[in-house]
């Protein structure tokens, strides 16, 4: 009998499965041998921890509705009523009544007059001052007065809202009627509604233009700050181009720098928000991968909030969360700028206090080192095990500012010292802390882009942390931490140093996959266009999706990463096709039920070999409605995309937004989703642009 | 009939009932089943809004299969044999696992997310477990399908490596395998929680 096989018996008889012979057995293995002694006990010891755990429980809400099924099913009633909402059979009623309304409405035209008497009627008494012009309301912000929110829809109301077929029929009632607003009972309705797709006074809809923006200055401060320019993806016809292809990106940087230009009262610059950014930086769940896999994928889709004739469609991807064991051992050096334009309390001071968090959850097998450059470079702290954490915070505290940045000697030194305490297997890590003011000196930036990817295969990783306002130079700082197989993020505040250097911690330091990439292709049998949303940096060539020597995204432990596709159905009316159909070609297409296939490539991080995951959907996994995280992500996506003004935002405002986060905000655990809503309405306040894109002025 | 007179039969009797039409009696059984059958798909699906739906429709189910009870047969295996099924149709169907809950109990991060706390307080006993409990949730998550599967129905079921060979439709040796298997992964992913246990 070997050893395996004494194991199995012994995990057998821990569960008291074991008799006779085998009994007997067992017992003696245990009472002679240490070994057996020491795995019986840890087996029960085991059991122990797994008894202690808590089940989840059914909720008293979804029990009644099983047992009312069950009802139903034994009493064989008519299955169309929920006895939870009540308010459908208002709905049902008051919607059939508010479309013969409009029917009439519109053969007589004399009536029309009419209309404002009728819904008020039908919204039981609501009066006039509660419908406000949304282009009135912009102005009544900015004049600093404030506009009730009791358009907004409370409790069991909502219910009737997130009925999509109803809301169809609302959509396009409120378009057949041509008085401009329709007020449904006494449910307020979604601004999405209430403002009819016709262009001329839905307030928020109109084209951004850049120049507008370069060109408006007149209350803000001259400053140093620098973006990439983005260019957002548009809708593609899938006959012309089937593929999408992109690297995944984990950063979270532009979500932090968008809450700092709201909370100092500015409305963002459009090429700051990266919407991938703002949806990733919300964490959501999805499945753990089982057994190898570093991480899994889920895909799922749904009507889509802002455009109701097109879907979305979610990737979402889930690194694998490692227990405290599994996380490997750090080798830090973390490499400061401490330039003169590090001086202000939300930069250094604040870098500090965020480090000082961070080493507190170092052990003693792991090590950190302190480089720091302003006018020369040099090391303030030779790499130290992470249980000196006296020395390392006396170090941290004597740190001041002065000088100017010499970013390009302080860059080579920090991975000498790096490599020479490179812990094989750990986590060797590189965390570049500044303003962006990365002067060079001597180097150019090339040469800097070039040291960084080649540390990158000696398996010392970068991270970049941004801080500070002003010389804030975000798109130099992306794209350090690109090439760095690394990420970025941008600390505003304490509490955001918390989330990414303790709560994320494994996350931001550990990558478990390298060089991700996702292909998408698309059916045109049941998807006539589609468009990706975000990821604008992160395009790929096709060809570079298996091409292993073409560098992505990496994912980190724990890390998600959510991709959104809006999606048009085939039958949909809308056209796309830019390019003529081929003369000498015809397109056959294969027959299928599938939407999408959605193929990955990832390698592991020691690895130079990607590995190939796919996955298909089809009309089956897509829900008629949007709930929970999704919903959630889709609100951050409406968001991202009426503070650039993108053409393709539809229906999207700030009040719908609103109304989708607070439905999903669950349990909000750290007030993330909660700090979201306040940010979409302090947005909604400082939101000056007008219908036509120029910008008001205050005081007009 | 007075309902109360339901919570003396056995699982078998009422399911007697319930085959000729007695709706108290599968209320009855409702109720002694609700939660364990959801506890059961939860663990399985890991996602709450799933869960609900599959022990919905194994009640359903329960009902609208009654007559393929066999009255001599153990209703527990059963019952579970169904939720079983369930579950695996509702991935099968979706050949992914959605997540879409509103109530959460894992968070994304690193270490599994607890509250850490800074410098200036220690850890409560009651963080400490907090932790320990995310943590065993969390190597159950990774479990394999099956594995998972027997464990949970050992562990939080109380099932028999018997009864639980004739839920999973596979032999008894394979039963000991997952269970073993599965109970070697979680001895190394929890060990430093073990060894404070033997302490």
């Amino acid at each position: 009998m070997n050893e395996e096989q004494i194991k199995q018996l012994i995990a057998a008889y821990v569960d008291g499965e074991l008799t006779g012979d085998e009994k007997d057995l067992v017992e003696n293995s245990i009472a002679d041998s240490k070994k057996w002694q020491t795995y019986y006990q840890e087996l029960t010891g085991l059991n122990k921890i797994l008894d202690d755990c808590p089940q989840e429980s059914l909720s008293p809400d979804k029990e009644m509705d099983i047992r009312s099924r069950l009802t139903q099913e034994t009493n064989r009633e008519d299955k169309t009523m929920n006895t939870k909402s009540n308010t459908m059979k208002i709905g049902i009623t008051g919607g059939a009544f508010v479309i013969i309304t409009a029917f009439c409405l519109m053969i007589l035209p004399e009536y029309q007059k009419e209309i404002p008497q009728l819904t008020k009627s039908i919204a039981g008494g609501k009066t006039d001052e509660g419908r406000i012009d949304y282009k009135e309301k912009a102005v009544l912000k900015d004049k600093g007065e404030s506009v009730s929110e009791s358009d907004m829809s409370q409790g069991a109301d909502l219910e009737l809202m997130s009925q999509p077929e109803l809301r169809r029929e609302f959509a396009k009632e409120a378009k057949l009627m041509s008085q401009k607003r329709t007020r449904s009972f006494e449910v307020a309705s979604t601004s999405h509604l209430a403002v009819a797709p016709a262009s001329e006074m839905y307030a928020e809809d109109f084209a951004y233009r850049v120049d507008a923006q370069l060109h408006y200055e007149p209350t803000r401060d001259f400053n140093t700050e620098a973006y990439n320019r983005i260019y957002e993806n548009e809708f593609k016809s899938v006959v012309d181009e089937a593929l999408s292809t992109f690297s995944i990106d984990v950063d979270t940087a532009s979500y932090s720098n968008v809450r700092r230009f709201l909370t100092q009262g500015q409305f963002p610059i459009a090429d700051s928000v990266r919407i991938e950014e703002l949806i990733n930086y919300f964490s959501y769940q999805y499945p753990q991968p089982e057994g190898d896999k570093p991480f899994s994928v889920s895909i799922d889709g749904a009507v889509c909030p802002w455009n109701t004739d097109h879907q979305l469609v979610r990737i979402g991807l889930q690194g694998k969360t490692l227990l405290a064991e599994e996380i490997p051992l750090s080798n830090l050096v973390f490499l400061l700028d401490v330039s003169g334009s590090m001086n202000s309390p939300n930069k250094l001071p604040l870098l500090k206090s965020a480090l000082k968090m961070l080493v507190n959850q170092l052990s003693a097998n792991e090590k950190v080192a302190i480089v720091v450059y302003a006018g020369a470079a040099g090391v303030v702290l030779e790499s130290t095990p992470g249980d000196d954490k006296q020395k390392i915070i006396a170090a941290l505290d004597q740190l001041q500012a002065g000088g100017s940045t010499a970013g390009g000697e302080g860059i080579k030194l920090a991975y000498k010292i790096a490599k020479n305490n490179l812990i094989v297997g750990g986590n060797n890590r590189v965390i570049l802390a500044t303003d962006g003011d990365f002067n060079i000196g001597a180097s150019s930036d090339a040469e800097m882009e070039r040291l960084i990817e080649e540390k990158r295969k000696d398996g010392i990783f970068l991270t970049v942390l941004g801080f500070g306002m002003g010389n804030y130079k975000d798109s130099k700082m992306e794209i350090i931490a690109d090439k760095g197989n690394g990420n970025y993020f941008y600390i505003d505040t304490e509490r955001e140093a918390k989330k990414v250097l303790v709560e994320e911690l494994g996350s931001t330091l550990f990558t478990i996959a390298k060089d991700v990439k996702i292909q998408v292709e698309f059916n045109p049998a049941k998807v006539k266009a589609f468009r990706l949303l975000g990821y604008e940096n992160r395009i790929l060539a096709h060809q570079d999706f298996n091409d292993d020597t073409k560098d992505a995204g990496e994912i980190g432990a724990g890390h998600t990463v959510t991709v959104l596709y809006e999606i048009v159905p085939a039958d949909s009316q809308e056209q796309f096709q830019d390019v003529d159909d081929l003369k000498y070609q015809k397109q056959q297409i294969v027959e299928s039920d599938d939407i999408m296939t959605v193929k990955l490539r990832y390698k592991n991080p020691d690895e130079d070999t990607s590995q190939l995951i796919e996955q298909v959907i089809t009309e089956k996994d897509i829900a008629k409605e949007l709930s929970g995280d999704f919903q959630f992500a889709a609100s951050v996506a409406e968001f991202g995309m009426i503070l650039r003004g993108s053409e393709f935002k539809a229906d999207a405002t700030y009040t719908h937004v609103i109304q989708l986060a607070e439905q999903s905000k669950g349990e909000d655990k750290f007030g993330y989703r909660a700090e979201f809503i306040e940010l979409v309405k302090k947005a909604q306040g400082l939101d000056t642009r007008s219908a036509d894109g120029a910008i008001q002025f205050k005081g007009q | 009939m007075d309902v109360n007179l339901n919570t003396h039969k056995t699982d078998e009797d009422l399911m007697g009932a319930i085959k000729m039409g007695d709706k108290t009696a599968l209320e009855e059984i409702f109720g002694r089943y609700k939660s364990r059958i959801f506890r059961f798909a939860f663990s399985m699906l890991r996602n709450r809004a799933d869960a609900e739906d599959s022990t919905g429709d194994v009640f359903l189910s329960i009902y609208r299969k009654r007559h393929t009870f066999n009255t001599g047969a153990s209703f527990s295996p059963w019952i579970y044999a169904i939720s079983r099924n369930r579950c695996l149709n509702m991935i099968r169907k979706k050949k992914k696992i959605f997540f879409m809950s509103l109530f959460g109990t894992h968070t994304g991060g690193g270490k599994a997310s607890v509250d850490i706390p800074d410098d200036r307080s220690t850890p409560s006993e009651e963080m400490e477990k907090k932790e320990q409990i995310q943590h065993v949730r969390l190597a159950i998550e990774r479990l394999p399908y099956e594995q998972r599967e027997a464990i949970t129905l050992r562990q939080y079921h109380g099932f028999t490596y018997d009864d639980i060979s004739r839920i999973l439709e596979c032999s008894l040796e394979k039963v000991k395998i997952l269970i073993y298997r599965a109970k070697e992964q979680l001895r190394r992913d929890l060990a430093s929680y073990i060894r404070e246990e033997s302490l």
